[in-house]
C-alpha cells in the first residue's frame, strides 16, 4: 500500500511507555516459535528411518501438532505462491489461458492420494539420508489438497475487475506492478481469504495418510498428529485416538482464532460493495495485537527502514518513465511464451508416459474400472443427496435465525475444517457392531467429510434471503411447508449448487479412504474406484498402471460430471433463482 | 478526406471517427459515424445526446482507451497511438479504489505518473523529492476540491458528492490539459450536483494553466447550457454529430436570464427537430408494410405518457413532461416516438398531442386496451412478419435464435437482441405472442 503519513505513528507515542502484559505474552509467543523452528530444523535434518510413536505418552502431542501445523502452513504458503503465479499467468495470457484453465480443472479432479507415490519416491530419492525429502513430499501432498480452488478464485477475481476501475488503471498509467499491487491484488483479496480458509481445511483431510503411509512394503512415517492418530487406529487404542482428536480440534480452533479471524477482519477494507458494515467481523486477538506497544514500535522501525531504502534507491536510479515500461512488457511476453512452450512440452511428455503406463492395463481391468467408477459415482451422489436431506432444513433453520447463526456459524466452520477420516474409526466400530456392510457404510463415511460444505453454503444462502420476500411470505400466511418449497429452497438454490459441487468433489476424494479402511490392523474394502486406487497403492510392488488407469477414469468422470450436470445446475441457478437482478 | 482545416491551435482533434462494436453473432453494430470535433484551448465543450448515442464512446476514443474502427485522433497535431497523454477522466461511477483512503486514491495517480512532476526538477534531488512532490500535490488537489478534513476517510464512508470530489481531485492532481467529465453529476443528488458544477467552473476559470479545456458528456440540457462554451448535439443509432451550438453567454450564468432560457429553448428545438421530425407519415398502403425498428420504450411508459396527456388537457411540451416525470429526455423522446408510431399521439414541434386513437385507448377498459394495443401493433410491419412466420409453423412457435436471424436479415443496422426484447415486451402487452424464456420459444397466443 501507499505509505501512511508519519503523523499517525508519532501520535501513538503519547500513550505511556510501559509494556503491557500482552507484550509479555507476545514475547513468550515469539520465543516459542523460535524454539519450535529449531526443533523443526532438527526433525528435517534427522536421519530417515521409521520412527516409533509412543501412544502411552500423549505429551508428545503438542510437539507433533506443531509439526503438522507447520507442514500445513508451509503448504499454504506454497499454494499462495502457486495461486499468484498461475492465476496471474492464466488471466493475462490469452494463449496460455486456453490450456491452463482446463489443466487446472483436471488437476482439481485428480484425487490427492494419486499424487502420493510419485512425490514420495522422487523426494526420498533426492534426499536419501535425511527426513527432508519425506517432509517435502508430505507438504506437497497437503498442497495438492489446498491450491486449486484458491487459484480458481484468484483467476476469477482478476478477470472480473470492474470496467471503470480498470480504466482508471489505464488512464493513470499504472505499470504492471502498480496495477497488481494497488488494483488487482486488493480486488482479489476477499475471495482469496475465504478460499484460503477453505483450502486450509481441505488440506487437513488426508493428514493421517500424508504423515503415515505404506508404499508397497516400505513404511514412511513422520512425527505429526496425523501419524499419531493412524498408529492409534492401527492398534485400536481409543484413548490415544481421543487425545489426537482433541489436539486436532485445538489446532483448528487456534488457527481459526489466531490466524483466520484477524485476517478476515483485516480484509474488510478490501470489500468492494458499497453500504455500511452489515456484519462487522471482529477478532479479540487482533484487538489484543493492536494494543501491543511492542508491535507498534516494530512497525515504526520497519517504516523508517523502508523510507531509508527508498531514498537510496531513488538516488541511484533517477526515475525515467515510459520507455522502460514497453521494454519490460515485451520481456514479460517472451517469458510467458517460453513458459508456455515448456508447459506444453511437459504435458506432451506426461501424456506419453501415461500412455506407456496404460499399455499394461488389460481390457478386463478397464472394464472393471468402469464398473467400479459407476458404483462409486452412485455412492458419491447418494452421499450428496443424504447430506442435502439433513443439511438443507438444518441450514435454513440456522441461517434464518440471527441468534442461531451467530452462535453456530463459527462452530460449523470449525467442524468443517476437522479432517473427517480421523472420525472414521468411531463410525467403523459402530458399523461393525450393527452389521452394516462397508458398501453402504462408505456412503456414510463420505458424508461425514462433505456434509459441512452443503450445510454452510445453505446457512449463507438463508442469511441472504431478502427481508421483503420473508415479509411477503408472512403477510400472505404461507404455511411452513409452502414457505420452504416456494421461497426458501429457490432462494438458497444457487448456494446449494455451490455446496453440491464442493461436496461431490470432496466425496470423490474421500472415496479412496472410505471404500478401503484399516481398523485394528484389519483391512476392509468395498468394491469401487476409490478402493481400487487404494489397493493399487498398497500392493507390493505398487501397481502403477492400474493406479494411473483408475485415476484417469476418476478424472474423466469428475470433469464430465462438472461440465454437464453441475454446469447445468449453475446455469439454472443463475438464470432462474438468482436474487440479484 | 475533405475536411476544412481547423484552427492550428486545437489541443486535440478527432477526424472522421467511426466506431463499431461486434455483436455476439459476429455482426458489427455501428455506434459512431464520421465524428469530426476539435477541442480548442480554454474552452468547455459539452457532448449532448440521448443515452445510447455513443457519447461515452467518443470520450473514451479521445482518451485513447478505445481505438476507433476508422479515423484518427490528433493531440497537438500529432496522431495519437495509445493513451492520450494530456487528459484525465472523471467517471460517472466515481471509480475510486475502495481499499484506499481519499489521500491514497489521489497519490496513487501521482505516483503512477512516475515522471518528475514539476517542469524543471532540481537535478540533485532524487526520489525523495518525488515523494515530497506527490504529498504536496495530492494535498493541494484535495484542498482545491474542498475535501480538507476527509483525507483519511475511505470512499465507502463518503456521500456521492464527496466521492465525486475525490474523483475530481484525482484527475486534477495529474495536471491534465483536457479534463474529461463522463456524466459526472448524474449519480449525485440534484443539490450537490449544483454546487459541483459551480466548483468545476471556478477551478477551470481560476487562472491556473491546467486544465485548459474541459470536455463533458451529459444528457442534461440545462447543465450543458450552464457550463459549456460549445454544445455538440449528437443523434443516436448510430451516433452522428448533428450540430454544434455556440454558447456566448457571459459567466457567471443565470438559469433564469432570458438569454439562458432562449438558449435552452433553442436546444430543445434542435433536439426534437431531429428526433421527432414533422414529416407527414406515409399513407397506409396495402400489402406488406415496411419494417421499422422499434423505439426503446416499455408499454407501461407509453401508457403512462398517454395518461399524463389525458390528465393535462391532451397536450404538453415534451421537455416539460420529461422534467415533470424525472425522465431523461432521450428516454422521453423514445417513448413519444413509440406512441407516435402507434398513432396514439402526434408530435408537432416540441408538443406531444393526444390523438383520438390515444383517447380511445385511455378510456377503454383493461381488456379492451389489450385488444386496441394488439390491433395497433399489428399495423407495424415487424409484428405482421413475425405473426405470419409463427402461423406457418405447425405448433405456432419458433425458436428465439430463428427469430433473431430474421431480424438481423431485415434490419442489419439494429441491435437485434434489444429489438427482440422490445418486440416480446410489446407483444406480451397486447397478448399477441408469448415467450417462454426457459425454452427460448416465441409462440402465438391463440385468441
Amino acid at each position: 500500500m501507499l505509505q501512511i503519513p508519519w503523523g499517525k505513528a508519532t501520535a501513538l507515542l503519547g500513550e505511556g511507555r510501559r509494556l503491557r502484559w500482552i507484550d509479555l505474552l507476545l514475547i513468550v509467543g515469539v520465543v516459542g516459535v523460535i524454539l519450535g523452528v529449531i526443533d523443526l530444523g532438527r526433525e528435517w535434518s534427522g536421519e530417515l528411518r521409521p520412527i516409533d510413536i509412543d501412544l502411552d505418552n500423549p505429551w508428545i502431542l503438542p510437539q507433533f501438532t506443531f509439526f503438522s501445523l507447520t507442514r500445513g502452513l508451509i503448504a499454504y504458503c506454497l499454494s499462495l505462491a502457486f495461486t499468484l503465479v498461475y492465476g496471474y499467468w492464466t488471466a493475462k495470457d490469452a494463449r496460455a489461458e486456453r490450456v491452463l484453465v482446463p489443466l487446472l480443472d483436471i488437476l482439481q479432479s485428480i484425487p490427492v492420494l494419486s499424487f502420493l507415490p510419485g512425490l514420495v519416491l522422487v523426494f526420498v530419492a533426492l534426499f536419501p539420508t535425511t527426513n527432508t525429502g519425506l517432509e517435502l513430499a508430505a507438504i506437497l501432498m497437503i498442497f495438492t489438497g489446498q491450491a486449486w480452488n484458491m487459484t480458481f478464485s484468484f483467476y476469477h477475481s482478476l478477470r472480473s475487475v470492474p470496467q471503470d476501475l480498470r480504466e482508471v488503471g489505464q488512464i493513470y498509467r499504472l505499470n504492471v506492478w502498480q496495477r497488481l499491487r494497488w488494483l488487482e491484488l486488493p480486488f482479489a483479496t476477499m475471495g482469496l481469504v475465504w478460499n484460503s480458509m477453505m483450502s486450509m481445511a481441505g488440506g487437513w483431510f488426508f493428514l493421517m495418510i500424508n504423515e503415515a503411509f505404506r508404499l508397497g512394503e516400505r513404511d514412511f512415517r513422520l512425527p505429526g498428529v496425523g501419524s499419531y492418530m493412524s498408529v492409534a487406529v492401527e492398534r485400536g487404542r481409543v484413548d490415544a485416538m481421543l487425545w489426537a482428536i482433541f489436539a486436532m480440534v485445538l489446532m483448528i480452533v487456534g488457527l481459526d482464532q489466531l490466524l483466520w479471524r484477524p485476517v478476515v477482519v483485516w480484509a474488510q477494507i478490501f470489500r468492494v460493495e458499497e453500504g455500511g458494515l452489515q456484519t462487522a467481523a471482529s477478532s479479540w486477538f487482533l484487538d489484543w495485537l493492536r494494543g501491543s506497544r511492542l508491535l507498534r514500535l516494530a512497525k515504526r522501525w520497519l517504516r523508517r527502514l523502508r523510507g531509508l531504502k527508498k531514498l537510496r534507491v531513488g538516488i541511484l536510479h533517477p526515475v525515467s518513465a515510459k520507455p522502460v515500461e514497453r521494454h519490460r512488457f515485451q520481456w514479460g511476453q517472451s517469458v510467458s511464451l517460453a513458459a508456455f512452450i515448456l508447459l506444453l512440452a511437459a504435458l506432451v511428455f506426461g501424456a506419453w508416459q501415461l500412455f506407456h503406463l496404460l499399455e499394461h492395463v488389460t481390457l478386463a481391468e478397464w472394464l472393471d474400472t468402469a464398473g467400479a467408477a459407476s458404483i462409486t459415482l452412485s455412492r458419491v451422489l447418494l452421499s450428496t443427496a443424504l447430506g442435502t436431506l439433513w443439511a438443507l432444513p438444518t441450514g435454513l433453520a440456522i441461517g434464518l435465525s440471527p441468534r442461531l447463526s451467530n452462535l453456530l456459524q463459527p462452530v460449523v466452520q470449525v467442524l468443517a475444517s476437522f479432517p473427517a477420516p480421523m472420525l472414521f474409526p468411531l463410525i467403523i466400530t459402530f458399523m461393525n457392531f450393527s452389521g452394516i456392510p462397508l458398501g453402504w457404510g462408505s456412503i456414510l463415511l463420505m458424508l461425514l467429510g462433505t456434509q459441512w460444505y452443503i450445510l454452510f453454503n445453505v446457512v449463507a444462502g438463508a442469511m441472504a434471503v431478502p427481508a421483503d420476500l420473508k415479509e411477503a411470505a408472512n403477510s400472505y400466511r404461507l404455511s411452513r411447508w409452502q414457505r420452504f418449497r416456494k421461497l426458501y429452497v429457490p432462494a438458497v438454490f444457487p448456494f446449494l449448487v455451490t455446496g453440491w459441487v464442493t461436496a461431490a468433489g470432496g466425496a470423490w476424494n474421500a472415496s479412496i479412504v472410505s471404500e478401503f479402511v484399516t481398523f485394528h490392523g484389519e483391512v476392509q474394502t468395498a468394491w469401487g474406484l476409490g478402493s481400487q486406487i487404494s489397493l493399487a497403492l498398497t500392493e507390493a510392488p505398487p501397481n502403477f498402471p492400474l493406479l494411473a488407469a483408475s485415476t484417469l477414469v476418476m478424472c474423466v468422470v469428475v470433469v464430465v460430471f462438472n461440465r454437464t450436470v453441475w454446469r447445468y445446475c449453475y446455469h439454472l441457478a443463475e438464470k432462474r433463482f438468482s436474487l440479484n437482478k | 478526406m475533405s475536411i476544412a482545416a481547423p484552427p492550428a491551435t486545437a489541443l486535440c482533434e478527432m477526424r472522421g471517427i467511426s466506431h463499431e462494436f461486434v455483436q455476439p453473432n459476429g455482426k458489427p453494430l455501428r455506434v459512431l459515424e464520421e465524428i469530426n470535433l476539435a477541442i480548442l484551448p480554454e474552452e468547455i465543450v459539452a457532448l449532448l445526446g440521448p443515452s445510447g448515442c455513443g457519447k461515452s464512446t467518443v470520450l473514451r476514443i479521445l482518451a485513447g482507451l478505445i481505438a476507433p474502427t476508422s479515423g484518427e485522433v490528433l493531440y497537438h497535431d500529432e496522431t495519437l497511438h495509445g493513451l492520450n497523454p494530456g487528459i484525465a477522466i472523471v467517471f460517472q461511477s466515481f471509480a475510486l479504489f475502495p481499499w484506499m483512503t481519499v489521500t491514497e486514491n489521489v497519490r496513487m495517480a501521482l505516483r503512477a505518473a512516475g515522471k518528475p512532476l514539476t517542469p524543471n526538477p532540481s537535478p540533485l534531488r532524487g526520489e525523495g523529492s518525488f515523494s515530497q512532490e506527490v504529498v504536496r500535490r495530492a494535498a493541494h488537489a484535495i484542498r482545491l476540491v474542498g475535501l480538507s478534513g476527509f483525507e483519511d476517510a475511505y470512499p465507502r464512508e463518503l456521500s456521492g458528492g464527496m466521492k465525486q470530489r475525490v474523483g475530481m481531485a484525482r484527475a486534477l492532481s495529474v495536471d491534465p490539459e483536457i479534463l474529461l467529465l463522463d456524466e459526472p453529476f448524474s449519480q449525485v443528488d440534484a443539490l450537490t450536483a449544483e454546487s459541483l458544477r459551480a466548483e468545476v467552473i471556478d477551478i477551470w476559470s481560476s487562472g491556473e494553466r491546467n486544465p485548459s479545456s474541459i470536455l463533458m458528456v451529459s444528457h442534461d440540457i440545462k447543465e450543458v447550457a450552464f457550463m459549456a462554451d460549445r454544445i455538440v448535439i449528437l443523434s443516436a443509432n448510430p451516433g452522428r454529430l448533428q450540430i454544434i451550438v455556440a454558447n456566448p453567454l457571459p459567466r457567471p450564468r443565470d438559469y433564469r436570464s432570458p438569454d439562458f432560457l432562449r438558449l435552452v429553448d433553442q436546444l430543445h428545438d434542435l433536439i426534437t427537430g431531429h428526433a421527432l421530425p414533422d414529416v407527414a407519415a406515409p399513407a397506409p398502403t396495402m400489402g406488406p408494410a415496411p419494417l421499422e425498428a422499434l423505439p426503446e420504450a416499455f408499454p407501461s411508459q407509453i401508457v403512462g405518457l398517454l395518461e399524463y396527456l389525458d390528465a393535462r388537457g391532451g397536450k404538453e411540451d415534451i421537455f416539460r413532461i420529461a422534467a415533470d416525470t424525472h425522465c431523461e429526455f432521450g428516454r422521453m423522446l423514445q417513448t413519444a416516438e413509440a406512441a407516435e408510431l402507434l398513432d396514439f399521439v402526434d408530435t408537432p414541434k416540441r408538443l406531444v398531442v393526444l390523438e383520438p386513437e390515444g383517447s380511445r385507448f385511455i378510456k377503454a377498459l383493461p381488456g379492451e386496451r389489450t385488444d386496441i394495443w394488439r390491433e395497433r401493433i399489428l399495423r407495424l410491419g415487424i409484428f405482421q412478419m413475425i405473426r405470419d412466420m409463427l402461423q406457418r409453423q405447425p405448433d405456432h412457435a419458433l425458436d428465439r435464435d430463428f427469430v433473431l436471424e430474421t431480424l438481423v436479415m431485415h434490419l442489419p443496422m439494429e441491435n437485434y437482441e434489444k429489438l427482440f426484447r422490445i418486440i416480446t415486451g410489446w407483444a406480451r402487452f397486447g397478448n399477441l405472442f408469448d415467450y417462454d424464456e426457459r425454452r427460448q420459444m416465441l409462440s402465438l397466443v391463440e385468441n
